[in-house]
């Protein structure tokens, strides 16, 4: 092959893609935090004994989970402002739009780890008087959280791997810097490689760290 | 004298399945009551009513004098809310066929969660309340073992540590040996009689006849959701009257 790697360039715009991996972490990090919290609490709704709470929550469930995550990106950013008068800027919609499609899967993990917890726990913890809200944190979730771990990561990967569609709106992350470095100065090959070590570095870490989370954890298993 | 527990006409379905009927039954402090019936006849729903983790449909419930639901004037049960229900239940402890233990906690941990939780113990009161209780079933020295190293009479023993811990006027055993290989089914009957020996007030449901004849006070024989017979052991298994019992024995003596 003629071809000669100049991965000079991406040495000389470090700063460049910083701005862009900065972004990336942190559209990803919003959109994790929030989607724990409203997961946890779609989750908590799936679990209700009363089909008013928990079909709702089903419904937005398979919203987003069966609409391309591209899709959900445009309507927050177009159709919503339409509908609400909300104006937000890119990486505030980005961000949004992540959390809700992270939020559908979130829900899914709590409740699957929280049904997978044997029913003889809560009975054991009910007849000792405890309340649920202290069953829940002391019992159920402990153990819950542990079966937890692996999916949850997963769909953390996934989170840093959808959040590079936000570039295609124009929000400045790691995939949009790496693109305008890559037409200005005509090195798509250097630039675009290093980009996906980053991804895969990002990512990889992530797996091993929850590894060895679990590992920690699961003494008593 | 206020009865421990005093059920009146307690009735309840699952579904189309009307599993205890019209039951109305009264333990004195400080009696053991066996249950004995077949599988289906309903002694563990009934057990299980008494801290109302199974709801009935209608009928009273009284533990130590004191109703452990809303009694409405037609005869329909509605369970307290949740704020009161658990204070009741803190006086009532529970020992379950298949242990329960936490697995993600020690033995002591598991004995001192509803002293420090329910109790509002600090937690050095409640460790000496938890050692003294795993002493007293024999597991001085599995205070830091966690449930998946202990043997299934061990766990079972752990448990019963764990419901003695709320100082309960009332033990539930809910087939509490039925899950136990043969050998190590002694021990905790042994634990159990025991406690039975210092006064604890028992309602126990259970297969072992031996435990029955020698522990209990009066044998109830449940059958289709009705109690069918009752007496002290000796009557019931010496001299059944009804031919329900008398089959019943004969398969499991």
């Amino acid at each position: 092959m003629e071809y000669k790697f100049q991965f000079g360039v991406v040495r000389d715009n470090w700063q460049f893609l910083l701005e862009g991996i900065w972004i990336t972490i942190s559209v990803t990090g919003g959109a994790l935090v929030v989607g724990l919290f409203v997961g946890l609490f779609l989750g908590m709704m799936r679990l209700s004994k009363f089909k008013t709470i928990s079909q709702p929550a089903l419904w937005y469930i398979e919203l987003f989970r069966n609409t391309p995550a591209l899709v959900q990106l445009m309507w927050v950013y177009y159709a919503l402002p339409i509908l609400t008068g909300l104006e937000l800027n890119a990486v505030m919609s980005c961000t949004l739009a992540l959390a809700l499609n992270m939020s559908a899967y979130m829900a899914e993990i709590f409740r699957g780890g929280i049904q997978s917890i044997e029913k003889g726990q809560v009975e054991a913890a009910r007849s000792l008087g405890l309340s649920f809200a202290q069953t829940m944190r002391k019992v159920v979730l402990p153990q819950a959280v542990r079966r937890m771990i692996p999916p949850f990561v997963n769909e953390t990967v996934s989170l840093v791997k959808y959040s590079s569609l936000v570039s295609i709106l124009g929000v400045a992350d790691l995939t949009y810097q790496a693109n305008v470095l890559s037409t200005t100065t005509f090195r798509p090959l250097e630039v675009f490689s290093f980009i996906a070590l980053v991804y895969l570095v990002i990512c990889t870490s992530l797996s091993y760290s929850a590894q060895r989370i679990e590992k920690r954890l699961s003494v008593s298993d | 004298m206020t009865a421990m527990v005093k059920i009146e006409k307690l009735n309840k379905s699952f579904g189309d399945l009307h599993v205890l009927r019209d039951i109305d039954i009264e333990v004195a402090p400080g009696e053991v009551v066996v249950m004995i019936g077949v599988s289906g006849s309903g002694k563990t729903t009934l057990l299980r009513c008494i801290n109302v983790l199974e709801e009935p449909q209608s009928g009273r419930i009284f533990v130590d004098g004191e109703p452990m639901g809303i009694h409405r004037p037609d005869g329909e049960f509605r369970a307290f809310p949740d704020r009161v229900l658990n204070e009741r239940r803190a006086q009532i402890g529970m020992v379950f066929q298949r242990f329960n233990l936490f697995p993600h906690m020690t033995a002591i941990q598991n004995v001192m969660l509803a002293p420090t939780m329910v109790k509002n113990l600090p937690d050095a009161e409640a460790r000496g309340i938890g050692e003294k209780l795993l002493a007293k079933v024999g597991l001085r020295d599995k205070f830091d073992a966690y449930p998946n190293k202990l043997s299934g009479g061990q766990q079972q023993r752990v448990a019963i540590a764990r419901s003695l811990a709320i100082n309960p006027k009332l033990m539930l055993f809910d087939e509490a040996t039925s899950a136990l290989d043969p050998e190590l089914i002694g021990e905790v009957l042994d634990t159990m009689k025991q406690l039975a020996l210092e006064g604890m007030t028992m309602v126990v449901v259970t297969h072992e006849m031996g435990f029955a004849r020698e522990v209990g006070d009066r044998v109830l024989f449940l059958h289709e959701g009705r109690v069918l017979e009752e007496g002290k052991p000796e009557q019931i298994f010496d001299n059944p009257q009804h031919e329900r019992t008398q089959d019943f024995l004969r398969h499991v003596l």
